[in-house]
């Protein structure tokens, strides 16, 4: 079980994770690779295979490894430069963040509900939440325009579409915490409550910390519905320094030409603060749950 | 698990129920539901017949000032014909004699922008017809154009499709009506008239509908005291089928009386109305022949009456040339009419049962109940409930009622209650039967068909969603392992694909899978392989689909599953191994379990969003070949924004909608069967 | 007591306010939608500045939409009036538009003669649907040849010599291509289709898809995509731009954007599209997208907007929008301009307009593509004959028109 012989196999096993996380992470990566190409390369030209005449196994793996002719920075300046990048990315940001808390804030109660409490029409609300997504949003363009900028007055507005896409976030987030909190023991609750705690103290001081992962994945989630999205932000906003970042993106393709080494390398800059949420809420995708904390 | 919520409130039922009954007989859920469930009904019937009686006398009014202008053009063709474009000045005159003093009248010319006679007050003196227009009457002449558009577009496609008569609401009882007239053939300008509008009064009787409120209501009462009488005494929150049955009964008496009643009073108002017409156009005849005669020319509505035409200009045919009713015409047009209404007095008795089934089956007692019983846990849930009723339901609800119609681009003005069609959309859609089509080469799949499409969006969903969850669940599991080194850089390149926006990095797969010059054919000849034509078969299409779709989505799965992972504790790892437990029993027994609460839901979430995935089958195959690879949602994307039917396109997503929530529901009561055998 | 001895001053500043804020209401603030970016982005950014410096009561403004955007959001916007008082886009929508209703404002009412005596011929056709004009014509963009001086030191005039020149070209196993362009792309096919006298709808707007002058257009394609064997396969738009770049196609049929996505070291070369020997001469007619300024229905100051919409078509910013946003003006003053004439690629463009032909700008056009594009990918996979492919085009898109088109 363990010593010598238990270190060299668990190392052997690890190896094994090891190859295999590899070979995935190199998968994930190669075309991830080829819009660095495109980005870094100071042209516009999507990438395509260049071969010589009669190519060898070495000209090939030449053209399949993604390292562009030129290395230029020349894009990436351009983006910042002729256009408000950042300010559009800002603007994402506020959304999204907007989004992310109103989301998760809303999900939660509802979760909490769902898990806790048995009531009529438990079920049919669950099901409801998952239904919503199941209409395909493709038709629903106008009757959101109508709603939120006649009936609410929220055009050209932030709060407009962070409604939107907290409601669109929310099903899915409901579940997840629902799904959650059926895991965390009720005694935990009842000793609180026992203790003379309130129902908010209990919520917040306890419920929600032994949560962190499923609101860590579901904040993640939120962010990245609102971070992403195109068509709604650019039919609701009517000034140009209120367009979010993917709006802003947009420009540079479509219609009859398109610039992809600015579309790359504007991709790239959009996804670094993704990168650096990930990272953030990494560090609570751990266990809330230690040995022994219920007993006793 | 449940923790109890507001247990202070709960009593014995039987204190409850005992009570409920002492109440009044007419106070009780029975006899408040008849009451209720009556009002709506013959309220609604109510408003209906009153719509309707206002809506008769609007076209019956609308039709003689129709008529009128049908004169006024004929009028101004005959003088055109006669004088050419020279001799205006009669017109002037005879609109003046003929409309006297209706309202204001205007004849416009479109060649040369003319006003050519107007009896409106502003137009005199110096502004006096015949005259161009001036500068803000654009509108006019904007009038003009779109009728000789709709009447070149109906001509043109040989369908009734646009109004050719344009009625416009004014405000304040003011009402404007334009029609083309027409010399040789084509549009030489329009005849326009702005009138009040004067409305005889004319309500159904109030009287009848409460007295048949009342009547229900006295009734269904007095069965609940005779009960009480008989020493049976109701629990409320019962369902009690009896009283229900026999409440039914008198509801339906009730509302089809009253239902009767209107619609002989609707038939006699509308023939008083026909016959005040034909008075009119009797009157009108005459006058537009005494005066065409004494300018030489024939201004006459002809054995058929061509002046009593409906919004396209058909004739209409209830008004015969000579002033005499049409019976037969007249009859036939009241009885749609009328079956129309009946339609509708039913509907509302289906609503009004509705309703009193609510109360008289105890449901409302119930309901009642639930809510003062549970109104924490309804307060938790009713912030997000309220967000998705504005933002997803209503739009859905507009989804769902534009699927029952045939609303294009072409018809989006019109109002959607005159373009209901039912259920043909869907029986077009699902009628599709047609899935081999025979060609030159024997029978071919046909592509284009519902069922086709169908079949290849289930394969790609099942495909797709195994594939990331089998890869997520495995790049989860490795990445959870303890002790392992990177993890970190792991986590971080293996999110990338999620990270980065899917427009472009669908884009590069699809320059990657390019025949000559993609990598992937790159990479398959560097170790001696043929390249493969990707996008030119259904099957190498559909991998290339779901190849890209795969790289897309395991980074999600894996983050859901890794949160997951976190909530299983240790001990029981510990405890299996202890057992002598293998790892993989230990990932069977253990581990699956324990994350069914967060795989379920995200699967059902990754089925939801793959079935309607339109970004990489749009963007990586485009449906290729033939649209062979195409998937439910870009059909509907297609029938909206190409084809322009809206309509059609509503009934799609419904149809699409449908398959997800069976799949849902069977999805849940699976997992929820198999959560009550293992728990 | 100390208040009263400041109502003087505070009445006299309330007025100067009330007078100023008075003043400039009286202005009105036209807002522009367009989806222009880069330099044909800055020539109108110019010419709306020279427009307002000139202008004394109303003021433009400007807001930049994207491309794949733009339609969705009019759609949405302006028949629920909001949106802005002008928009720029292409002739395609303008028939979908006008069926919709309440989006695009007729301005015949406001056109003089002198407005329409400055435009190319064929211009004010593709702003006209059923008899009524709808907008002005503001730039034009057709395709035509484009080539390698390094490679292809004459361009070819007659068909006869493209192949001959792009056979000499090619050589398919390095990568090498003697012509690309965008074969199935039925926009640029449509070059072929005109000069052999086809066409997609007549003038009804019924589909005549089917025609054999469109089978034949499709099998002279086909002779020189299988037989003569110089074009590359599975054509995109990124394909051929990388290609030209790279050095690796010679002639390229592109319009004025692909200028933009050329590199600087590739000297090229503009000339009109060939003449087909096979039809004794006919020259290829490519297809126009005219881009048309527009009124919106929802403006609250359609004269003012119809006003920056006359200036827009002008000469002085026609001038503007050709030297610095390169664009191709409908104004034919301007090419009386040396500056213009002397271009070689305004000038090429202007050649190749004589033999260009309007887009058709039906409602029914949006339905065709999707069946179209469909049948030219099975035609060149050789899944099926053009006749058959075009067959079932002509049904599909005949059972979509016969869907819109219900009789009340």
């Amino acid at each position: 079980m363990s010593g010598q012989g238990g270190r060299r196999g668990r190392r052997m096993q690890h190896l094994g994770l090891h190859v295999f996380l590899v070979a995935f992470s190199l998968i994930a990566v190669y075309p991830v690779l080829w819009v660095f190409t495109v980005a870094f390369s100071g042209q516009q030209n999507l990438a395509f295979v260049e071969l010589p005449p009669d190519p060898g196994f070495l000209d090939r793996l030449r053209a399949v490894a993604p390292w562009p002719a030129q290395f230029s920075l020349r894009n990436f300046v351009d983006v910042l430069d002729q256009q408000p990048f950042l300010r559009w990315m800002l603007n994402s940001a506020i959304v999204a963040g907007l989004t992310t808390v109103l989301g998760v804030f809303l999900a939660c109660t509802a979760a909490y509900a769902f898990s806790r409490f048995q009531f009529p029409g438990r079920r049919a609300g669950m099901m409801s939440f998952l239904v919503s997504q199941m209409f395909p949003g493709t038709l629903l363009l106008v009757p959101i325009y109508i709603i939120i900028t006649q009936w609410l007055g929220l055009g050209n507005s932030f709060i407009g579409l962070v409604l939107v896409y907290s409601v669109t976030a929310i099903p899915f987030c409901v579940w997840m915490m629902k799904g959650y909190f059926d895991t965390i023991p009720i005694e935990i609750e009842e000793s609180a409550i026992m203790d003379g705690a309130s129902r908010q103290v209990i919520f917040f001081k306890i419920i929600l910390p032994l949560a962190k992962p499923a609101v860590a994945v579901t904040a993640l989630f939120s962010f990245m519905t609102a971070w992403n999205e195109f068509i709604l932000a650019a039919t609701f906003l009517e000034e140009e320094l209120k367009y979010t970042a993917p709006v802003g993106l947009r420009f540079f393709v479509g219609g009859f030409s398109s610039e992809w080494g600015y579309f790359a390398a504007g991709s790239i800059i959009i996804s670094i603060p993704v990168v650096f949420l990930f990272l953030y809420l990494q560090k609570y995708l751990v266990s809330g749950l230690t040995a022994g904390g219920v007993k006793g | 698990m449940s923790l109890v919520a507001g247990s202070a409130y709960l009593e014995d039922p039987a204190v409850l129920a005992a009570r409920a009954a002492r109440r009044p007989a007419w106070l009780q859920p029975a006899a408040i539901g008849a009451l209720l469930g009556a009002l709506l009904a013959l309220a609604l019937s109510w408003w209906f017949v009153s719509q309707q009686r206002a809506e008769r006398a609007e076209d019956a009014w609308n039709r003689g000032v129709i008529m009128q202008l049908m004169a006024v053009a004929d009028a101004a063709a005959a003088v055109e014909r006669r004088d050419g474009t020279g001799a205006e000045q009669a017109l002037q005159g005879l609109l003046a004699e003929l409309t006297d003093g209706d309202g204001h009248f205007r004849v416009v010319r479109l060649s040369g922008s003319r006003l050519l006679a107007s009896t409106a007050p502003a137009d005199r003196d110096e502004a006096a017809a015949p005259r161009r227009l001036s500068r803000d009457e654009k509108w006019l002449f904007d009038l003009a154009q779109g009728l000789r558009a709709a009447v070149e577009t109906n001509v043109s496609e040989s369908v009734f499709r646009r109004r050719q008569v344009n009625v416009e609401a004014l405000g304040q009882d003011q009402m404007r009506i334009s029609l083309p007239y027409f010399v040789d053939g084509q549009v030489a300008g329009i005849v326009l008239a702005e009138r009040e509008r004067v409305l005889q009064p004319s309500r159904p009787s109030a009287v009848a509908a409460t007295a048949g409120v009342g009547l229900a209501w006295l009734a269904v009462g007095g069965l609940v005291l005779l009960r009480r009488r008989q020493g049976v005494s109701p629990d409320p929150a019962a369902r009690n089928w009896g009283l229900f049955g026999a409440g039914v009964l008198v509801l339906a008496a009730i509302t089809a009386g009253h239902g009767l009643l209107e619609l002989g009073g609707l038939e006699r108002w509308q023939r008083e109305l026909t016959d005040g017409l034909s008075d009119r156009f009797l009157e009108l005849r005459e006058e537009a022949a005494y005066l065409g005669g004494s300018l030489g020319v024939a201004i006459d509505p002809g054995r058929d009456n061509r002046w009593d035409v409906d919004l396209f200009q058909r004739e209409l045919g209830v008004i015969g040339g000579d002033g005499r009713l049409r019976e037969a015409v007249l009859d036939a047009d009241i009885d749609a009419r009328a079956a129309g209404l009946r339609k509708a007095i039913t509907g509302n008795l289906g609503l009004g049962l509705l309703l009193f089934a609510f109360f008289a089956l105890g449901a409302a007692t119930r309901t009642g109940r639930a809510l003062r019983d549970n109104r924490h846990a309804y307060m938790y849930v009713l912030p997000a409930m309220f967000g998705m009723l504005i933002l997803v339901f209503f739009p859905f609800a507009y989804g769902i009622t534009l699927s029952f119609t045939e609303q294009t681009a072409l018809n989006v003005g019109e109002p959607i209650t005159e373009l209901f069609v039912g259920f043909s959309n869907y029986l077009r859609i699902l009628g599709d039967f047609q899935v081999f089509r025979s060609t030159a080469e024997g029978a071919v799949i046909n592509y284009q068909n519902f069922y086709w499409t169908l079949f290849i969006t289930i394969c790609w969903t099942v495909t797709n969603v195994t594939v990331g969850v089998t890869f997520g669940m495995l790049l989860a599991l490795a990445l959870n392992t303890r002790g392992l080194r990177f993890t970190n850089l792991y986590r971080v390149l293996l999110i990338l694909p999620w990270a980065i926006p899917n427009y472009i990095t669908a884009l590069i797969w699809r320059g990657m899978f390019h025949q000559q010059f993609g990598v992937i054919n790159q990479a398959i000849q560097m170790f001696g392989g043929e390249p493969v034509a990707w996008f030119d078969g259904v099957f190498s299409a559909f991998m290339t689909g779901l190849i890209t779709n795969g790289w897309l989505s395991f980074p999600f799965m894996m983050v859901v599953i890794l949160g997951g992972l976190q909530s299983i504790s240790q001990d029981m790892y510990e405890a299996a191994t202890i057992d002598g437990a293998s790892k993989w029993q230990q990932f069977w027994q253990i581990t699956l379990p324990s994350l069914k609460p967060t795989i379920i839901p995200a699967v059902i979430i990754s089925v939801v969003w793959t079935f309607n995935m339109f970004n990489v089958i749009y963007l990586v195959s485009g449906g290729e070949p033939a649209g062979a690879n195409e998937i439910l949602i870009t059909k509907a994307y297609k029938i909206a924004f190409e084809e322009y039917r809206y309509g059609y396109a509503a009934a799609y997503s419904v149809v699409i909608f449908l398959i997800l929530m069976v799949y849902g529901v069977l999805q849940t009561r699976l997992t929820r069967a198999t959560e009550a055998t293992t728990s | 007591m100390s208040m009263r001895k400041h109502i003087p001053a505070v009445t006299a500043l309330v007025t100067l306010v009330g007078l100023f804020v008075w003043g400039s209401a009286s202005a009105a603030e036209l807002v522009v939608w367009h989806a222009y970016r880069g330099a044909e982005r800055a020539a109108f950014e110019k010419v709306a500045e020279i427009y307002n410096a000139q202008s004394s009561g109303t003021k433009v403004k400007l807001l930049a939409v994207p491309f794949d955007a733009y339609a969705d959001k009019i759609t949405a916007a302006v028949p629920r009036g909001r949106g802005p008082d002008v928009f720029i886009f292409a002739q395609d929508r303008l028939g979908g538009w006008v069926e919709g209703g309440q989006t695009i404002e007729p301005i015949d009412f406001f056109i003089e003669d002198e407005t329409l005596e400055q435009f190319l011929p064929n211009m004010m056709d593709a702003m006209t649907y059923r008899g009524t004009v709808y907008g002005l014509p503001f730039n034009y963009k057709s395709i035509t040849l484009i080539y390698n001086k390094a490679l292809v030191p004459t361009p070819p005039a007659t068909s006869g010599e493209l192949v001959e020149v792009a056979k000499r070209l090619t050589n398919v196993p390095t990568g090498k291509f003697g012509l690309a362009y965008e074969f199935s792309n039925y926009f640029f096919h449509a070059a072929l289709m005109n000069a052999f006298g086809g066409a997609v709808f007549d003038a009804n707007a019924n589909p005549t898809i089917d025609r054999q002058e469109n089978i034949d257009a499709i099998n002279l394609m086909l002779r020189w995509y299988r037989d003569d064997g110089f074009l590359p396969a599975d054509p995109s738009a990124a394909l051929i731009s990388t290609l030209f770049n790279t050095g690796n196609a010679a002639m390229v049929f592109s319009g004025p954007w692909f200028l933009a996505e050329i590199q600087p070291g590739v000297d090229y070369g503009l000339a009109p599209l060939p003449k087909l020997d096979e039809l004794d001469g006919e020259p290829m007619r490519p297809w126009l997208t005219i881009e048309g300024v527009y009124v919106s229905a929802a403006s609250k100051h359609k004269e003012e907007a119809y006003d920056f919409a006359t200036f827009l078509v002008s000469k002085e910013a026609a001038l503007v929008m050709a030297l610095e946003g390169r664009q191709l003006p409908t104004n034919r003053h301007a090419y009386e301009d040396d500056r213009v004439a002397t271009d070689p690629v305004l000038a090429a463009f202007r050649k190749q307009l004589e033999t260009a032909v309007p887009m058709p700008n039906f409602a029914e056009m949006t339905l065709m593509w999707s069946p179209v594009t469909t049948a030219m990918n099975r035609i060149t996979r050789g899944s099926a004959t053009p006749e058959a492919a075009l067959a079932t085009a002509q049904e599909q898109v005949a059972a979509g028109i016969a869907a819109l088109r219900r009789s009340n």
